[in-house]
């Protein structure tokens, strides 16, 4: 019974809102009733559009996300181990950092015309500025004796950032990257907005386009659940034997 | 207290020896992310490469799923050669469709009259080929508000599409011939799907807008058509078919062959309303009963679509007294040009 207990308070959440649809007398176009909104996402289930849009939209998502950590990471290692370029280059980062990716949606479409790749990059947007802070951090939150010892062992260069820098490093930028996945995710919507014909984003403006209030709840429902299971899938970094290591040491 | 701490001193120095070891689990998670990448690409090509390819030899026109774009799809159903050689994409909002216009992404555009000519006067190189359709706008007004004359629209919200359209400027020009200044009235930009929603809500007092969004605002018994553009602006002009330069290069025959299809549609539409309105609300998934009603009560009509010069360089001198443009743009016209 306890460990289904999000089970009944998903259940309260959907009485909720039947109660408050039924209630206030909300009509249909403002509100679409629970039952409503189940037979939409049933029929998108059964005609495969559902199917389609998710891929799509994980499809960007992963492409976006992968580009930003496999850049983000070495030129954070980098900057956090040249406090020189650090001090340069910070101001820069924290004046992009605070663009939301959805202000760059003109430039986007006009630099990558229409389809996936302006999506992949407003994700990668998203994520690149946040993992580029935390490995910056990361490195810099390394304990001054490492480096004291990697110096009596003689490391330097190519040997210094693979075996003392990284594997230090790695628990904070590991929290970074679950931190990262969950605002990439976030943008997807905004990112499918534009000019794409598939992915969840699209699902919603087109189904609001067409005035279909209970395929926009829907199309939100869909989003939510995928947004959960990646989060339990990248959850599993905390299981890493680095991480532990470093929560242990706490 | 002393064996705590070597247990302490015990787990850290096992922790070195994790790190130093490299331990297995991030390979594996690497490879598994690899994996990911792989497999959610070959789907996501696999499910819906063929739609999200550019197919460049095809010519690509770009609309939004309003009853003023409503010829596009009666074409594409209708039509057999221009069928398989346009690839109709659509947007849900005027300016990403107008950047992907400008980045040359789009080869034609259906397009609201005045962003067209602002076009040109920015220099984008882009050639009025048709009209989109006549009249079919309407200025909606919330019952609440207890609107009935031009003064009563002081202080109140009225939305409009955008800024650089006809709906705008007939508001303009409705408010100053009654005497009223803009200024004193707080005018919104809204999408046009969110406007009959954005009134049943209270937010905004009116909005005019292209159909089906205004018989729309009649339909949630919220509103009611004010003013019509026919009532006001006989032969309005709102959406017009617009084509690129590099595209009258490389693919004339294909747009010459477009304007005659769908002028000939057009035709067709006229004199079948209803079948008209069925492909529509089924190409743009809206609900039928809605285009019904529109082409039904004839708020909107698709003739007279050839584009005379004398119009434009009107609504032009009228963009530029409400300062929305700096010159009178050259109303570069395809058929015009053509000769």
């Amino acid at each position: 019974m306890r460990r289904f207990s999000f089970l009944w308070a998903f259940l309260f959440l959907i009485l909720l809102w039947e109660g408050i649809k039924l209630g206030l007398k909300i009509p249909e176009y403002m509100l679409p009733s629970p039952q409503r909104v189940l037979s939409a996402l049933l029929s998108m289930l059964v005609s495969g559009e559902l199917l389609k849009n998710t891929v799509a939209s994980l499809f960007r998502v992963t492409w976006g996300f992968y580009l930003a950590v496999f850049t983000a990471i070495p030129i954070g290692l980098f900057l956090g181990r040249n406090l020189l370029a650090m001090k340069a280059f910070t101001p820069i980062i924290n004046f992009l950092r605070p663009i939301s990716p959805l202000a760059w949606i003109p430039i986007a479409l006009m630099w990558f015309g229409i389809g996936d790749k302006p999506a992949i990059f407003l994700i990668f947007l998203a994520s690149f500025f946040p993992m580029l802070v935390f490995t910056m951090s990361a490195v810099t939150n390394i304990k001054p004796i490492y480096f004291r010892v990697a110096k009596n062992f003689g490391l330097k260069g190519r040997d210094l950032y693979l075996k003392v820098i990284l594997p230090a490093a790695l628990p904070e930028i590991l929290v970074g990257v679950r931190i990262t996945l969950g605002t990439a995710w976030l943008v997807i919507v905004a990112a499918e907005m534009i000019a794409v014909k598939s992915g969840l984003g699209y699902l919603i403006i087109d189904a609001r386009n067409s005035l279909r209030m209970d395929k926009v709840i829907a199309g939100m429902i869909v989003i939510g659940i995928v947004g959960l299971i990646l989060d339990i899938f990248i959850r599993q970094i905390e299981r890493f034997p680095s991480v532990e290591w470093s929560q242990m040491r706490r | 207290m002393g064996r705590l701490e070597t247990k302490k001193i015990g787990l850290e120095s096992e922790g070195h020896f994790h790190f130093l070891k490299r331990p297995r689990s991030e390979i594996l998670a690497l490879f598994l992310a690899l994996f990911w990448l792989i497999f959610i690409t070959l789907l996501h090509f696999y499910i819906s490469y063929s739609e999200s390819a550019p197919k460049r030899e095809l010519l690509r026109i770009g609309f939004l799923p309003i009853t003023c774009h409503l010829l596009l799809p009666v074409t594409l159903k209708r039509d057999n050669y221009l069928k398989t050689r346009i690839d109709p994409i659509k947007y849900s909002s005027w300016p990403d469709m107008i950047e992907s216009l400008k980045g040359g992404e789009l080869d034609a555009a259906l397009i609201l009259a005045p962003i067209a000519l602002s076009l040109q006067e920015e220099g984008v190189p882009v050639k009025i080929a048709l009209l989109g359709h006549r009249e079919g706008t309407g200025l909606v007004v919330s019952l609440k508000s207890h609107i009935k004359r031009a003064g009563d629209f002081i202080g109140k919200t009225v939305a409009i599409p955008i800024r650089f359209s006809t709906q705008n400027l007939t508001l303009l020009k409705y408010l100053k011939e009654n005497g009223v200044s803009p200024d004193s009235l707080n005018i919104v930009e809204l999408p046009p799907p969110d406007m009959p929603s954005a009134m049943a809500s209270g937010s905004i007092d009116a909005y005019i807008v292209g159909e089906p969004y205004a018989t729309q605002g009649e339909f949630t018994q919220k509103g009611r058509i004010f003013l019509r553009s026919r009532d006001f602006w006989p032969n309005f002009i709102s959406s017009i078919l617009v084509v690129r330069d590099d595209a009258i290069n490389k693919k004339r025959e294909l747009i010459n062959s477009l304007i005659k299809g769908l002028y000939l549609q057009a035709r067709w539409v006229e004199k079948n309303r209803t079948s008209a309105a069925i492909i529509t609300a089924n190409f743009f998934g809206l609900p039928e009963g809605l285009i019904r009603a529109v082409l039904e009560k004839k708020e909107v009509f698709y003739r007279d679509l050839i584009p005379q010069k004398d119009e434009f360089i009107q609504i032009g001198k009228m963009m530029k007294r409400y300062g929305l443009i700096k010159e009178v743009p050259p109303c570069r016209l395809y058929l015009e040009w053509l000769k």
